[in-house]
């Protein structure tokens, strides 16, 4: 809110420079933005972040009264006096109000000033306008905005001879209707929308915009002048809901003064009589179906110290709340009670009277300590995997990405399995592209590396932890929040180096780091690598990494080449997405010391050629079935497909290690095993045979 | 014979300054003069025709030199060894200047790197790290924070919903809430986190990161809330920094506050970034309003707390000097690779 010094003065008489005004205000949670001393000539005008829950500092009065407790000086007599309540006959015979729903205007105050000449405004008051930032329009629009920026409360001026027979009905719209606002803009009423109406049909939106049909034009004469308070939620939903926020709505949706239409009306009768002529009727039309009592609030002196951590003394506190003209009284047993002012809407609890204490002593008063406190920390919510994947995927020197939670539609529909739920929608998204919530981290990865590689970056490999948003049926039903992490590889497989050739990153380079990955992230845990029906990646190259129980843990592939083309990209990409919410479940066998055997290990050599269908994994499942000696590890140690061997053919060979604890194994032992392994490949089903 | 063993000397002195550092040359001259063909061994035959009385001297001389010879070809041996070996490590020298074999380097996010220096801050100060859901209900998000329907706060957490009602978590407050539900104080908690709001600029993403601090006890003060920002914004920013205290509304604390630190810039004397003023606002805080403990089932009688929340992507900007929102979420490489593990 911009507000004029020199108004300012006017309403209290302090003579700080304005940026000393600026620094008190912003002490005591006014915060002065900007002090502009260039905009209007003669003044400095103060550009205030009024909080939301001071509509009563949302008017030069209420940021006078701020003033006047920072500075210890009595405000200005008012300039004009609240209005008697007390209707006259005159007025009667002119005008009626009737509320229908109190519950969504506790108060409507109304007069009529007579004889009124449109013009534009003296200086003094236009002048006051631009500093303000508002456009003068003519007299009587200007003395309503100039009531609303001195009183912060808002009024509203008829053209009395629109407002048919003078009848005031303050109603719900009732039916949907169309409404022109003075804007020129026509509206769609809802039935709940609070209006204001004559005995036929609406004539403003109440507490929001006055309609175009019931405005003061050049040749109105006779001012009817609404001063109301309106339910703060009712005029919130309406502004919004027509997209039509106004000052008046922004206070009264923030909770006005109910007493405050008094100096309302007060200010706008006078003005209208010294700047546009006219003659008041007298009395004013109050209907006030239900007068708020005054509200008492009280304060523990100790509860000050308490929130604070120090003890102002019983005095200052006092003088804290004197200052705000909270009228303290002495309560006995250590309480004080206060008078809650009615533009002070926002004193309800006591904590508030104590933050009233602390702002007005100053906050840089607060003593400096630490709390004492300590408590318990073992059931921590944290994900205890998501720090260890960052370590374990930087340490394998993949560079951490940041995507957005939300995608385009579509956009991760091959990257889940068959069956899962659409993406949720989110029914408000600020761009189309950040409209659903993601179920899989690969999309986003997917569009860094294409800007990576648009921008010439050919070597990346990307990787990314964070949530994706598995629906659980229900609309209303939080989705379940699974954490993953995600990795992307591109061009080449170990950096570029004088001593070595090039060379592009395979499946084979990707299914390792996902699989030391994860066995440094479940040490022990027994994997096991199926085929991938993920339709994201090329449905020759792509890896299910599964758990003993068969839930997956991780899926890596190339991307598969319609994709490729799709996004145009210049090199292959490959792709890989760890459940972490699943490691964390496969517990496997932790740390856990295996004694180191005494003896050494033999191993022995098996080649093999393997037909098509037979899988690495299948062979040593089968040799591993088979009893040992002694404990068997078995790792391919040579690899050969070509013109040798028969095409689909691949010649494999295996070393088998036994390592014994303390007993050296027999010559004879170790090759009778050897033979077992060969007869048992020799009568199995599988398309294998003993490389000659 | 004399005579012959000065001779046999002389020769072999010269032969040994012939030979060098060579140690197949050093070899023959150890044949050749001490060998069993060598003079020097054959010269012990002729003692014999010497009289009785000179024999033993030039006995004595024989194998004098004998010695002498043996000793200086053990040391010139030794040196052609020496020499040999140092010129064999010489061929293996290679040049140390060329580049090495490296792994890749891998990174975290600068706003990772914010939050886990944050949270190291924190932890060693005993708090435990909380999370929760992104995806929350308006309870957790807004009532149980004293923001009720309509309540004019909820404007300035402009909200993504689903359909349905859910929405996008604008704090990563609703944290506070579960942990305060779930558990009885004593707490000491931070809720590091992703947040998003309906906003998109130069200056704002629709979704960023949060961290907040709570601590829940008897006796907790606002002096309390002072005096852990001073210690975690001078860990995290250095001893020399500042914090600064501004009463703020926010409907979740009572006393509320906005709270600053010594521009980091310009040590506070005023420049363009904190706008001359010296300060540079960080993020709201305050003590927990007795709302908020009601929601959360604590009784706001017995026990009190402050909280505290602030922008960790914002932090990490300041801290690193990144100067476009945008490089947060782009995830160049090149920018990316400037922040290692």
């Amino acid at each position: 809110m911009l507000v004029s010094c020199n108004w300012l003065r006017e309403l209290c008489p302090v003579d700080a420079t304005p940026e000393r005004l600026a620094a008190a205000l912003t002490a005591r949670g006014l915060t002065v933005d900007a002090v502009d001393a260039d905009t209007a000539p003669g003044d400095v005008v103060l550009d205030i972040d009024i909080p939301a829950n001071r509509p009563d500092c949302l008017g030069h009065f209420g940021i006078a009264r701020e003033v006047a407790a920072a500075f210890g000086v009595q405000l200005s007599p008012p300039r004009a006096l609240p209005e008697s309540i007390v209707p006259s006959d005159e007025l009667a015979g002119l005008v009626s109000v009737t509320i229908e729903d109190p519950g969504l205007c506790a108060r409507y105050t109304a007069r009529l000033v007579r004889r009124v000449s449109i013009g534009p405004s003296p200086a003094h008051v236009a002048d006051r306008l631009i500093a303000c930032g508002l456009r003068p329009i003519n007299n009587v629009v200007d003395i309503s905005n100039i009531v609303l920026l001195e009183t912060g409360h808002p009024i509203h001026t008829f053209d009395y001879r629109l407002v048919n027979q003078g009848r005031i009905v303050v109603r719900c719209a009732g039916e949907a209707m169309p409404f022109t606002t003075l804007d020129q803009v026509e509206r769609k009423l809802t039935p709940e929308m609070l209006v204001i109406a004559d005995d036929r049909r609406p004539v403003a939106l109440a507490g929001v915009m006055g309609g175009a049909d019931s405005e003061i034009g050049n040749d109105t004469t006779d001012v009817l002048i609404e001063a109301a308070w309106f339910d703060p939620v009712s005029i919130r939903r309406t502004a919004r809901r027509l997209g039509l926020p106004t000052d008046a709505s922004h206070r009264f949706e923030r909770g006005m003064d109910k007493d405050g239409v008094l100096a309302a009306q007060g200010l706008a009768v006078q003005l209208l009589e010294e700047i546009a002529g006219g003659q008041a009727v007298p009395g004013m039309i109050d209907c006030y179906p239900a007068p708020g009592a005054r509200e008492t609030l009280e304060l523990r002196y100790q509860r000050v110290q308490r929130l604070l951590g120090y003890d102002p003394g019983a005095e200052a506190i006092h003088e804290a709340l004197d200052a705000l003209q909270l009228a303290p009284r002495e309560a006995g047993e250590g309480r004080v009670e206060v008078q809650v002012p009615s533009y002070r809407v926002d004193l309800v609890y006591e904590a508030d009277l104590v933050e009233e204490v602390a702002r007005h002593l100053g906050l840089d008063r607060l003593p400096s300590t630490l709390p004492l406190t300590v408590a318990p920390t073992e059931n921590e919510t944290v994900h205890p995997l998501a720090e260890r994947t960052r370590n374990v995927l930087a340490g394998l020197g993949f560079q951490e990405a940041f995507n957005y939670s939300m995608l385009p539609e579509g956009a991760d529909d091959r990257w889940v399995p068959k069956g899962t739920l659409p993406a949720l929608a989110l029914s408000n998204p600020i761009a189309e592209q950040l409209g659903f919530l993601r179920r899989s981290i690969l999309p986003g990865l997917l569009q860094s590396a294409d800007l990576n590689l648009r921008r010439g970056n050919r070597d990346l490999r990307l990787f990314e932890i964070g949530r994706v948003f598995l629906p659980a049926g229900a609309g209303d039903q939080r989705p379940d929040e699974t954490l993953r992490a995600g990795l992307a590889w591109s061009g080449l497989a170990e950096p570029r180096h004088w001593s070595r050739d090039d060379r592009p990153v395979d499946m084979v380079d990707l299914s390792g780091a996902v699989a030391g990955a994860l066995s440094h992230l479940q040490p022990g845990l027994a994997i096991r690598e199926e085929r991938s029906e993920t339709p994201g990646f090329h449905p020759g190259q792509a890896t299910s990494f599964r758990g003993a129980d068969g839930r997956e843990l991780a899926t890596a592939g190339r991307l598969h080449p319609e994709l490729l083309a799709r996004f145009d990209l210049p090199q292959d990409l490959f792709l890989a997405e760890i459940d972490l919410d699943a490691v964390l479940a496969a517990a496997g066998p932790g740390l856990e010391y295996q004694p180191i055997p005494k003896v050494p290990a033999v191993s022995r050599d098996l080649s093999l050629v393997l037909g098509e269908g037979a899988g690495y994994r299948q062979v040593v499942d089968l040799l591993s079935s088979r009893p040992a000696p002694a404990t068997a590890r078995f790792e391919a140690v040579d690899r050969y497909v070509g013109s040798h061997i028969a095409a689909g053919e691949t010649a494999l060979t295996i070393r088998v290690t036994l390592e014994p604890y303390d007993r050296t194994l027999t010559d004879e032992e170790t090759e009778r095993y050897r033979l077992d392994l060969i007869e048992a490949l020799e009568s199995s089903d599988l398309p294998v045979k003993l490389r000659a | 014979m004399l005579d012959d063993l000065l001779r046999i000397e002389r020769e072999f002195n010269q032969a040994l300054d012939a030979a060098g550092l060579d140690p197949d040359a050093v070899e023959a001259i150890r044949v050749r003069f001490l060998g069993r063909k060598a003079e020097l061994t054959g010269i012990m035959k002729k003692l014999g025709a010497l009289s009785k009385e000179e024999r033993p001297a030039a006995g004595k001389a024989i194998n004098v030199l004998k010695q002498k010879v043996a000793a200086r070809l053990q040391e010139a041996a030794d040196q052609a060894g020496e020499a040999q070996r140092t010129a064999s490590l010489a061929g293996e020298r290679v040049d140390v200047t060329l580049p090495p074999r490296m792994p890749w380097t891998g990174s975290v996010h600068p706003t990772t790197h914010a939050r886990r220096e944050l949270e190291t801050i924190f932890r060693g100060l005993g708090y435990s790290v909380e999370s929760g859901p992104e995806v929350e209900d308006d309870f957790h998000n807004f009532q149980a924070l004293n923001m009720p329907p309509e309540h004019p706060a909820r404007d300035g957490a402009d909200t993504f919903y689903l359909d349905g009602g859910l929405l996008l978590r604008t704090h990563t407050s609703p944290v506070q809430i579960r942990t305060m539900k779930d558990r009885k104080p004593p707490l000491k908690m931070i809720c590091p986190g992703r947040v998003y709001r309906r906003d998109w600029d130069a200056t704002h993403l629709p979704m960023f990161h949060q961290i907040e601090a709570l601590v829940v006890d008897e006796g907790i003060t606002m002096g309390d809330l002072k005096g852990t920002m001073d210690v975690v914004w001078k860990r995290y920013f250095g001893s020399e920094v500042e914090t600064r205290l501004r009463p703020a509304y926010f409907p979740f604390v009572e006393p509320g506050c906005e709270y600053d630190i010594s521009c980091q810039v310009c040590g506070g004397d005023g420049c363009r970034i904190c706008k001359q003023s010296g300060w540079i606002e960080l993020g709201g805080a305050g003590m927990v309003h007795p709302a908020v403990f009601q929601a959360a089932g604590v009784d706001p009688e017995r026990y009190t707390g402050f909280a505290f929340g602030l922008g960790i992507d914002r932090i990490a900007m300041m801290k690193y000097g990144i100067d476009d929102l945008r490089l947060l979420m782009e995830n160049d490489t090149r920018f990316l690779g400037q922040f290692p593990l």
